[in-house]
């Protein structure tokens, strides 16, 4: 692990450009072309939908930066805003509703966190388990039907505002400042670095790389069930579908912003830029009437290339 | 072992530091399967002083220093805490008698900061529960540096450093852990002189301070200039512990080799050299070796030799086609070459590489499979595999180099490393090989079959084959090569003509004087 | 060598490990048989055999292609979106042209060079497989929607629908393609030069390249014929269900690595056989048949297909660690 082959300071320089780069041009292309994409209004829409996707993007660049992949994440947030939306009409009670989505992402974040570092089965191939596990839980709950009739108050969540910010930018604010002071000023995240970076310096220290790992999982399937009450309070529904594939515009965003897939290198600003960027491209796109299905390519070659250019990063 | 125990102990030079030491081994012993890696060793260290640990490769250095910080446990012998009695069973019981260990590898976190790693582990809680205390890590991190002498800024994240400043960052990182007792492998290895220098004046000003440095060093001048005394260890036992001021450097190298042979194997008859098989100019590569000239004719076994890291099995595969070289060309046989290991298995190349169980043998296939994948193409010229066959040249291969497996479908991971290493020959017979490289061919295997290995080398070359023979074991290619080079520091230090090969002459071109 | 170590060595070892896991698996397969016959009226007719057969040929068709990139180490999580695609660009050119041998070929050729494209992201590009095969996944779902926009193209003619629906001696034509397949399959994997290799790269992807093994241009083979095989069972599909739509095979993909898993195919490569996954992709079969027969909900089925793969994954875990 010690033949660090990167000369200095090629990383941070050659990123920053790179992800602030792609969201200038797409700002530029979109103001271009589309004369309702420069608007207060169109702006703040760009960020209230944003929100949810970096709930998801911001645990799983740390699930990323340990070499690991979190495939459930998109049929987990949909199954915690079924429960969410499930209780709350059953029992009247918002905060109910909030802890069945939370007690969702934990259950599954600690499942994904033991099959992955107690049975040393790999990410990629666990979460895919568990994304079948929990899309069959999701069908089971709605019989594949929407669950309506959720009080207003959740509604408001959404589109309410504090001060003129609209509420779900004020909530991923304070959960990118959560998640930016676990990553650089706690010993958790000083772990999540050795986690991809050197495991057998974790070992020598004394770590537990099994809890830190478990850990690392947990935390992403509570912000899953964060997420899932933003969704739910933006469609004022629960949707058996309605947040699957939402990974993969995650890593999207991830690959984007610049987090190595394979050195244990995170950049949570760049994840931030990163989703901004998805949220851009899906807006501008919608507005210039281009299919969802013609997006998810874009994003899908978008990956790809991102990958592509992280791999050449790392043979210098 | 008798030559070796009329200098051993030097009893008036030991006498004369005085006062009870701060640690003690007294006769370690610890065996791996087919090697004995200590033999009854005693050991103590002083505060402040540097007690330096030489030996070539593989005399136990590394075993006794993973002994010491608690990475291994000793099958037998004890250990002595300002002459008390202790138990050191892991890391953690090391750490408790302030020992502190550099390790050549690294054990950094390329993404996070000098402080972080320094402190990893052991953060400094800040005043949220789970948070760091940003500040007083770096601040605390700065003196420690600075204590070394090492300016540099603790907030530079490990991955723009050299190799040479992680090297400081490593043993900052050691030194505050308020080490007592401070082991150091090699810590010049990756240095430049001014560094060496630097790193040079901390040791002396952590002895003043009394913590007692065990430094293993395989450079000599280091050795005298730092050294207060002078532990010399062979083949797992500990020859002799000599002051500097008593002993030159040739004396010292005449200590560490005469290692006894352990080979039952005699070569009667060496073949008259052919033609050229191999022929390498001028050729350097990314991974660290550069201006690399040697030939290898046919009916020769040539010896390519040096301290471990020094290069050799770079050259190798690059030779091989397995790493890109920069500059300089590779004949074989008179044809350039070095494109891919495809190229090189197809024009007649074999290499048997360094560590047979990550590099040379699919572990969970069976015997047959591993020996004929290298010869498919030959053996099936059509593309049509038949097992039957397949198995009939496995069986021809197994008889011939006597392999001790029950059946050729046995999964070659249950074999012994003798058995398994004479797998991955077997592979490159059945593939017709002309000239092969053997890097390390009797590394982990008994008495035995290195025997049963060195007369298979013989009759590779009685039928014409060439061979390069990489080993850190000097006996063996004084025993077995016709010539052999030396390498340093990435390059051929010196040609040395059969007349010439001798263990001493090896040593001395190998080492840094 | 004297015999009596090979006597002893033999009574101990054979029969062998993996002869023994086949038994296994083949057990697994009677006792829900059993089971399911215990338990429905239904299951043991002539009929629901023959649909159990149809759709096994199905699964086996997907599976067997992707059991060979999984025996080198690598996953191809593009297959559910290759057969969407490949059945769909297929389902236009026979009713373009009303030649259903042209579809075969469309069918097949899209198949394949989707999976050449993967082979080329994992060895060129260095992209690990299950990444950028998920990012294919992605890519060519979105292609599919966008090229059937919401439309549904149906009615081929009856001889291509024979591929699907049709009858030899009783039995579904699927059938035939799947032993067909199987025997291709095995005589490559057993009897070449290349499926020798194919196992080598996964066992050891080092070693091999060290032993002159052509690593990445197996791989890319590898791919494409995993690619070739999934527009194989697109036109199986097609020509079953007799219409083609943007999200034909969704839902394929989670099963198809389940009967590979299943089948005894370590994710971890270099162990496993396309004959095992034929078990691999029965047991599959009988259980969601068996879902079926005994009115459970469909929503079950990627739950209990999630759990088959984490249980096979863990077995096959766990037999690793206790042979190392």
């Amino acid at each position: 692990m010690s033949a660090h082959k990167l000369t200095p300071a090629s990383m941070s320089l050659a990123r920053v450009p790179g992800v602030a780069i792609v969201l200038a041009i797409l700002c530029a292309t979109f103001g271009v072309m589309s004369p309702g994409f420069v608007t207060p209004a169109n702006i703040s829409n760009i960020l209230s939908q944003s929100t949810i996707l970096l709930l998801l993007a911001l645990p799983m660049t740390l699930i990323i930066m340990t070499e690991g992949l979190d495939l459930s994440m998109g049929a987990v947030l949909t199954l915690a805003s079924i429960a969410l939306a499930i209780t709350v009409v059953a029992t009247g009670s918002a905060t109910l509703g909030f802890l069945a989505a939370l007690t969702v992402g934990f259950c599954f974040g600690l499942g994904n966190g033991v099959l992955i570092a107690a049975l040393d089965i790999p990410p990629f191939i666990t979460t895919l388990g568990t994304l079948g596990i929990a899309q069959g839980l999701s069908l089971l709950a709605t019989d594949g039907q929407s669950v309506v009739g959720l009080p207003r108050s959740i509604e408001v969540i959404y589109s309410g505002s504090a001060a003129g910010i609209p509420l779900p930018v004020v909530i991923a604010a304070l959960a990118y400042a959560l998640t930016y002071a676990l990553l650089y000023h706690t010993r958790f995240g000083t772990y999540v670095f050795a986690l991809g970076g050197n495991r057998e310096a974790l070992k020598l220290a004394g770590i537990s790389v099994r809890g830190m790992l478990i850990r690392v999982y947990v935390f992403g399937g509570l912000m899953a069930g964060f997420a899932a009450l933003l969704m739910t309070a933006r469609l004022n529904s629960a949707h058996p579908t309605a947040g699957i594939g939402m990974e993969f515009d995650a890593i999207a965003a991830i690959a984007v912003g610049g987090t190595s897939f394979e050195r244990g290198n995170g950049w949570l600003f760049g994840t931030l830029l990163g989703v901004i960027a998805v949220g851009v491209l899906r807006n501008g796109l919608n507005l210039l009437a281009v299919p969802s299905s013609a997006q998810v390519t874009c994003i899908g070659a978008i990956v790809i290339i991102a990958l592509f250019i992280d791999g050449l990063r790392g043979d210098r | 072992m008798a030559s070796g125990s009329v200098v051993s102990e030097a009893p008036n030079g030991a006498a004369r530091i005085a006062g009870v030491p701060l640690f003690e081994l007294r006769g370690i012993s610890k065996a791996f399967p087919g090697v004995k890696a200590l033999d009854d060793v005693s050991f103590d260290i002083r505060s402040g002083e540097v007690h330096m640990l030489v030996g070539e490769n593989g005399a136990g250095k590394s075993t006794l220093m993973k002994v010491l910080c608690g990475a291994y446990r000793a099958d037998s012998g004890s250990f002595f805490y300002n002459g008390e009695p202790v138990t050191i069973d892991d890391p953690a019981a090391a750490r408790q008698f302030g020992i502190a260990v550099i390790f050549q590898e690294f054990t950094l976190v390329p993404y996070l900061d000098i402080a972080q790693n320094i402190f990893l582990g052991r953060e400094i809680p800040g005043r949220l529960p789970g948070f760091i205390d940003q500040r007083r890590i770096h601040s605390e991190a700065k003196r420690v540096l600075d204590l070394i002498g090492f300016d540099i800024d603790p907030h530079l994240p490990l991955h723009r450093l050299g190799v040479a400043q992680q090297q400081m960052v490593e043993i900052a990182k050691a030194l505050s852990q308020d080490a007592r007792i401070l082991v150091m492998d090699e810590p010049t290895a990756a240095l430049s002189d001014r560094e060496t220098e630097r790193l040079f004046a901390m040791i002396k000003r952590l002895k003043d301070s009394g913590v007692a440095i065990v430094y293993i060093s395989h450079r000599l001048g280091e050795v005298f200039a730092l050294g207060d005394r002078i532990t010399v260890l062979r083949d797992g036992r500990k020859i002799a512990s000599v002051l500097p001021a008593e002993t030159t450097p040739d004396q010292l190298v005449t200590l560490m080799v005469g290692r006894p042979v352990d080979t039952t194997y005699t070569r009667a008859s060496r073949p008259v050299p052919g033609k050229v098989a191999l022929e390498v100019t001028n050729l350097s590569g990314p991974s660290g070796f550069s201006d690399i000239n040697l030939t290898v004719r046919a009916g020769e076994i040539v010896g390519l030799c040096g301290l471990v890291g020094s290069g050799r099995s770079e050259v190798a595969r690059a030779i091989f086609g397995a790493d890109r070289i920069t500059a300089g060309e590779i004949r074989l046989f008179g044809e350039p070459i070095g494109a891919s290991p495809e190229e090189s298995v197809r024009r007649g190349m074999a290499l048997i590489p360094e560590n047979r169980k990550t590099q040379g043998l699919a572990l969970n296939r069976s015997v047959s499979d591993n020996i004929i994948l290298a010869g498919l193409r030959k053996l099936f010229p059509s593309g049509l595999y038949v097992p039957r066959r397949a198995i009939k040249a496995a069986r021809a291969i197994i008889d011939k180099l006597r392999i001790a497996t029950p059946t050729p479908r046995r999964a070659v991971a249950t074999l012994s490393g003798g058995n398994q290493q004479k797998v991955v020959i077997g592979k490159w017979l059945n593939a017709d090989a002309r000239f092969f490289i053997f890097d390390e061919p009797t590394r982990g295997i008994d008495v035995g079959a290195k025997a049963e290995i060195f007369r298979l080398l013989d009759h590779l070359v009685h039928d014409g084959a060439a061979v390069l023979m990489i080993s850190s074991e000097q006996i063996e290619i004084v025993h077995i090569c016709d010539r052999a080079y030396v390498m340093r520091g990435g390059h051929i230090a010196g040609e040395l003509a059969h007349h010439e090969l001798t263990e001493a002459n090896i040593v001395r071109l190998g080492i840094h004087q | 060598m004297s015999s009596t170590p090979n006597i002893a060595a033999r009574s101990r070892f054979a029969p062998s490990r993996d002869a023994m896991q086949a038994l296994y698996r083949l057990l697994a397969v009677a006792l829900l048989c059993i089971a399911l016959t215990a338990l429905s009226d239904v299951f043991f007719t002539t009929n629901n055999i023959l649909n159990v057969l149809r759709q096994t040929a199905l699964l086996f068709l997907m599976a067997s292609g992707l059991t060979l990139v999984i025996l080198t180490a690598g996953l191809d999580l593009s297959v559910g979106a290759n057969i969407a695609l490949s059945a769909c660009l297929a389902a236009s050119v026979i009713k373009a042209t009303g030649s259903p041998l042209l579809g075969i070929a469309t069918g097949i050729g899209c198949g394949a060079a989707i999976g050449f494209a993967n082979g080329i992201l994992v060895t060129a590009l260095r992209i690990p497989s299950f990444i950028a095969t998920y990012g294919m996944m992605w890519m060519l779902t979105g292609i599919t929607y966008y090229y059937m926009a919401g439309d549904t193209i149906h009615g081929f003619p009856p001889e291509f629908r024979q591929l699907g629906s049709g009858y030899l001696l009783g039995v579904p034509m699927p059938v035939y393609v799947m032993v067909l397949f199987l025997l291709i399959g095995w005589f490559f994997a057993q009897r070449t030069i290349w499926g020798q290799q194919i196992y080598a790269i996964g066992a050891n992807p080092v070693a091999a390249r060290l032993s002159g093994v052509p690593v990445e241009r197996r791989l890319v083979l590898v791919y494409a014929v995993s690619g070739a095989m999934a527009g194989l069972a697109s036109l199986i599909i097609l020509a079953r269900i007799n219409s083609a739509q943007g999200d034909i095979g969704e839902e394929l993909t989670l099963p198809a690595i389940a009967a590979v898993l299943v089948g005894g195919t370590s994710l971890f490569g270099g162990s496993g056989s396309v004959a095992g996954t034929l078990i691999g992709a029965l047991f599959l079969t009988l259980v969601l048949n068996g879902m079926n027969l005994l009115q459970i909900h469909s929503s079950w089925q990627p739950l209990v297909t999630g759990v088959i793969i984490l249980l096979a994954v863990w077995i096959d875990n766990r037999t690793r660690r206790s042979d190392a």
